[in-house]
């Protein structure tokens, strides 16, 4: 029999590592754990079409690369596009990113930038806007505009409590909006842009509604598959996307009358904060949950953090709905490239009390200097308050397993042995 | 488990915008038009029903009793003035425990033509102005400089303090003649008396002059700022001094914030101690009027509250921040 031989293209070889990453995982959530959901499947489904057949979801659409979660989906929405958020979790990409950045870059910046030099998207943003945040976001804008791309800065104020960085960011959001404006050849007006405002503030409403069944004390859904819910709104239609979750809440109502819990009994329940999973580094959530304990919460920008507030509108005129949604990305910003940041520590702890969270799990990427950074004030926090804590660093690479499932498995135990202490 | 249609649920849903127009209104018609049907709430209330409004008030301005109270002798001060003066402080403080500054954010007419100029700068899609927050910080000593003024001015008529002699009589009501009230309110029954200026003496016709100025200000102030008569008013200086002990409260548990400013935004006083302070349980401060716009504007379940003695009234949750943002449902089809 005759068979082609081809030699594969190093596109071709990044998506099938890529398809790779991306169906073990998604493997993973849909086999290891019992009592699996039915409308998870069609985020399943999303993350393999997009991760491991990489077709496009928004062809003819204008589509509008996000650095972090501070650029307004909402002004992206009323201008008719479609924001795509590029924080990437692909180790692949972070392989590639490497040869570009410092040794001891954040993997996650590194995978962004790597996917920017393969230029190998499914969905390839027309344009990209990056929020001065924290420094290697910053600066890797300039170095993803140098393969060509069109970057616009946006600049983000590093402190939030002064009049200055509010009006500051303000100017920047209308800036934003402009430019933005222009780029689409249509006008930012009242009607669209409260109809976006409160489309996004539906989604958000949706993910206050999942959240509350993780209070429950038979917890229907696992933490894992909260972040894979979370982190479809980075890139999916908007409209499929609540669409899902609707059915989702109708089916977890249905679990929540029948008692069904998806950790055991003695499951400890997590507070899960520090650098964003961001599909498919999803290497802790998956260990926390194969290790018997449960993520009820969590305090991170791919999930709670983006998901927590909403624009609060007092006139529904133009001028004060781009002013709160402005605030609405930097005074409700808990993220820790701010100076202070006793709103995080409060918001963890806060988690910690409403969700009946036995112990907290800091997870920070090796190279993300400002959650590294961070780590002494919440653990001094939070040993003040009682509330037991591990800080791990990890990064992309599949290596360490073993160690940290000691380390995790470890303090699960203890937590365990501390819940039945208390008994 | 929550009750889908217990009562407490509806009122954190309410729609405090509406409520808060309607209730207004209501309390408009009281004190100004009450006293047509004979409705008469006694001279020491804690809000601006005008005295100049003779036949239509539903009952009359602590601050106009006060300052008639203090123009008495030394001597005759010390002796029943004293005690009459007392008595009324009195029953001025009893009627403001009721409500605390609620009775400037739900009754006073003042107030209620100040957010009625607001609406109608909101429909013409002018955007509202702000005092930079040093500004504001500055502005706030001048209620208690003109409270203080109120104060004196009537003692100084019928004493000589300090040597100086005794002030002329035409300052017997010096804040009655500044106050757009005197003017505005009348006007409402159709008197347009009081928009004069008296030559009669000096004292006459600088105060007349200065309280026709201040009415312009009053309307035009209040067009592009949310309040702006507010920040100004000895009234509420004089009811900051008896604000601990009143019932209602506004309350605020810190633990519970995250400081997103939502409330601030809302604040038409532009308080900033309402989103940044996450220590004080009690946040009625001397400018907050109790409107509980701030209430409603915060999306954190159970974080604010208006609290009537110990007993929670109205609290944020975030089921009322999503209703009242309209954000419950998708309105629009789905567009493939």
């Amino acid at each position: 029999m005759y068979t082609e031989h081809t030699i594969e293209t190093s596109a071709e070889r990044q998506n099938r590592h890529k398809a790779m990453e991306a169906i073990s995982v998604l493997n993973a959530l849909k086999e290891d754990f019992k009592s699996p959901i039915h409308s998870m499947g069609y985020f399943y489904d999303l993350f393999e079409k997009v991760y491991c057949r990489h077709e496009p979801l928004h062809e003819g659409k204008a589509k509008i690369g996000t650095m972090c979660i501070q650029i307004p989906s909402e002004i992206i929405y009323a201008l008719d596009a479609v924001p795509i958020r590029l924080c990437n979790g692909f180790y692949t990409d972070d392989e590639i990113g490497s040869d570009l950045l410092p040794q001891k870059s954040c993997p996650l910046v590194k995978a962004t930038v790597g996917w920017f030099a393969s230029d190998n998207f499914s969905d390839k943003p027309d344009i990209t806007f990056s929020p001065t945040t924290c420094d290697q976001k910053t600066k890797a804008g300039a170095i993803i505009e140098s393969f060509g791309h069109t970057v616009i800065d946006v600049g983000f104020p590093r402190t939030k409590e002064s009049e200055e960085s509010r009006r500051y960011w303000r100017e920047s959001v209308k800036s934003f909006a402009v430019k933005l404006s222009k780029y689409q050849g249509k006008k930012l007006t009242r009607s669209n842009l409260e109809r976006s405002i409160k489309k996004v503030g539906y989604a958000q409403s949706l993910y206050h509604k999942l959240t509350e069944f993780r209070k429950n004390k038979a917890v229907p859904i696992l933490g894992v598959d909260m972040f894979l819910v979370t982190n479809a709104f980075f890139f999916d239609r908007i409209d499929e996307w609540t669409g899902a979750v609707e059915k989702l809440i109708l089916e977890l109502e249905k679990r929540a009358e029948d008692e069904v819990h998806v950790a055991g009994k003695a499951s400890p329940r997590i507070v899960y904060t520090g650098s964003p999973p961001i599909f498919p580094n999803y290497k802790i959530p998956i260990i926390i949950e194969e290790s018997d304990a449960i993520i009820v919460a969590d305090e991170t920008c791919s999930s709670n953090r983006m998901f927590n507030d909403m624009a609060a509108v007092d006139e529904w005129n133009l001028y004060d709905m781009i002013d709160s949604v402005s605030d609405k990305y930097l005074k409700a910003c808990t993220c820790p490239i701010f100076t202070q940041n006793d709103d995080r520590i409060r918001r963890i702890i806060q988690l910690v009390r409403s969700y009946k969270g036995d112990g907290v799990i800091y997870q920070a990427f090796a190279g993300c200097q400002v959650y590294e950074m961070e780590q002494r004030s919440v653990l001094a926090a939070m040993e003040r308050e009682g509330i037991p804590i591990l800080y791990i660093e990890s990064d992309y690479s599949p290596s360490q397993h073993g160690q940290l499932t000691t380390r995790v498995e470890a303090f699960i135990e203890s937590l365990k042995n501390r819940k039945r202490m208390k008994k | 488990m929550k009750n889908k249609f217990s009562l407490r649920r509806r009122v954190n849903n309410m729609n405090l915008v509406r409520f808060r127009f309607w209730f207004q209104i209501a309390a408009f018609a009281f004190i100004v038009y009450g006293g047509y049907i004979g409705l008469d709430f006694g001279n020491k209330l804690p809000t601006f029903a005008c005295v100049y409004n003779a036949e239509g008030t539903g009952g009359k301005c602590y601050v106009g009793m006060l300052q008639h109270d203090l123009k008495h002798p030394i001597d005759m001060f010390m002796g029943y003035a004293g005690y009459a003066f007392l008595i009324s402080l009195a029953m001025f403080a009893v009627w403001f425990w009721v409500l605390n500054k609620g009775w400037c954010g739900f009754v006073c007419p003042l107030g209620t033509m100040q957010d009625w100029l607001s609406a109608l700068r909101r429909k013409t899609k002018i955007r509202y102005s702000e005092y930079s927050w040093a500004n504001r910080g500055k502005i706030k000593s001048i209620k208690y400089i003109l409270l203080l003024l109120l104060l004196l001015l009537p003692v100084m008529i019928a004493n000589s303090v300090l040597g100086i002699p005794k002030l002329p009589n035409g300052l017997s009501m010096p804040f009655c003649d500044i106050c757009p009230g005197r003017m505005l309110i009348p006007a409402f029954t159709g008197n347009f008396n009081q928009f004069y200026i008296d030559f009669s003496s000096k004292t006459d016709t600088v105060m007349t002059t200065l309280g026709m100025m201040i009415v312009g200000l009053f309307l035009v102030g209040s067009f592009v700022k949310k309040r702006f008569f507010c920040y100004f008013c000895p009234m509420a200086a004089l009811q900051y001094v008896f604000s601990k002990p009143a019932l209602l409260k506004l309350y605020k548990d810190g633990s519970k914030c995250t400081r997103c400013g939502d409330c601030y935004r809302a604040c038409d006083m532009d308080i900033l101690e309402i989103a940044d302070d996450v220590t004080s349980k009690n946040l009625v401060t001397e400018d907050c009027t109790l409107c509980l716009k701030c209430v409603a504007a915060c999306p954190e379940e159970g974080c604010l509250e208006a609290n009537f003695a110990g007993l929670t009234v109205f609290e944020s949750t975030k089921e009322g921040f999503i209703l009242r943002m309209a954000m419950d449902q998708n309105k629009e089809t789905h567009v493939h």
